[in-house]
């Protein structure tokens, strides 16, 4: 078993190749590895209560865990009850915190 | 992670973005800073755009449309940040090292370098990455 | 340790570089004697189609002497015992499924993809 974050910077809002991946991570949690996804920029954009996103909603139903960057939630103006259940704010440290850790770290 | 590497707290971090051009510039100097809040020394192997970054003869200017001239503007600058963060590792006893790549370099005109930043190629980041606890490559698009 | 260098785009430094910069950047770290391996998904899947150069830019009385062998690049790598990997719903989502496939480059499903993640040490995803 494997630990896995990604780092979700590319949005499903204008970059096709995000349902992909969250797919994949949702694939590799599936396969029995831990895997987190730290939304970032505007990668947050679909964590947004009222966003429509299917393919985030998947990414949600897995397995994986999922947070947001506090800066990029700060920049756009997330409210504490703006983020969509399920997905937690995070500091950027826990990208540090992961690669000290020997996980596997992953920019998308 | 390099299952084999003698530098346990050892991160190194592949950037390919000059400055001043999207969030991604933004995102990774807060890493690396984050990296040495958490007492990780820090290698950067600046590829591609990001040899930008190191350029010493960037220079603050002031914003008419801002109304502020150079110096209320106070214009960030990424050698600056880089310096802050040299700073920052010497103060907590950490290294940080910063490689650009030279063909990057040359082909870009920006030989100049704050200090600290040297000239390699992609042996050093093997290198870098062979040695270090981990790596983090963040391309562009 | 071994790399898996993760390619999703295509072209963006063909013109100026004359190259695909990280299949560039992988030649030399495997000179330098990285393990590495590349996986070809997204536009990176047309790399591994190409069949000739790039045609040479001109501006001006300004002509490209050099213009960018993506075959080059990919058949140096394989020398070079670098595994390649092209996504097949990348090739079949752009129209280029059955085309053929420069020698050595494994053609693999996406269900496959998650396996090399979870074989590699590290991925970078550039």
């Amino acid at each position: 078993m494997s630990h896995f974050l990604f780092i979700q910077s590319q949005d499903p809002f204008t970059e096709v190749a995000t349902s992909r991946q969250y797919q994949l991570a949702a694939e590799l949690a599936k396969a029995g590895n831990q895997v987190q996804v730290l939304l970032v920029q505007n990668g947050v954009t679909p964590a947004r209560k009222g966003a429509n996103c299917p393919a985030f909603d998947a990414l949600l139903a897995s397995s994986v865990s999922v947070l947001a960057d506090e800066f990029a939630l700060r920049q756009r103006e997330f409210g504490e009850n703006h983020l969509r259940d399920g997905v937690q704010p995070a500091e950027i440290g826990l990208v540090v915190d992961a690669m000290l850790a020997g996980h596997k770290v992953i920019w998308n | 992670m390099n299952k084999t590497s003698p530098l346990n707290n050892t991160l190194t971090f592949a950037f390919m973005d000059p400055p001043f051009e999207n969030e991604r510039t933004i995102t990774f100097f807060r890493l690396l800073d984050a990296a040495l809040e958490k007492n990780a020394n820090v290698r950067v192997f600046a590829y591609e755009g990001a040899v930008a970054l190191a350029f010493a003869r960037q220079q603050q200017h002031g914003n008419a449309v801002h109304g502020r001239d150079t110096d209320a503007e106070n214009h960030p600058l990424t050698k600056d940040w880089i310096a802050a963060l040299q700073r920052k590792s010497k103060d907590k006893g950490l290294s940080f090292e910063w490689i650009n790549c030279g063909l990057c370099v040359d082909e870009r005109g920006v030989n100049e370098a704050v200090e600290g930043c040297g000239r390699g190629g992609p042996a050093d980041l093997w290198r870098y990455a062979s040695e270090s606890h981990n790596t983090l490559a963040i391309g562009t698009r | 340790m071994k790399v898996l260098q993760v390619i999703d785009q295509a072209f963006r430094t063909a013109g100026e570089e004359q190259d695909d910069t990280i299949l560039w950047l992988t030649q030399c770290m495997r000179g330098a004697g990285a393990e590495l391996e590349v996986l070809l998904t997204g536009h990176g899947a047309y790399y591994t189609v190409q069949s000739r150069a790039q045609p040479a830019l001109k501006f001006g009385a300004w002509q490209q002497t050099q213009p960018a062998d993506i075959t080059q690049d990919i058949g140096r790598l394989r020398e070079k015992g670098v595994p390649v990997y092209v996504e097949r719903e990348a090739l079949q989502e752009r129209g280029l499924f059955g085309l053929p496939v420069l020698p050595g480059v494994e053609v693999i499903s996406r269900d496959a993809v998650a396996k090399l993640y979870e074989n590699a040490d590290q991925i970078w995803h550039w």
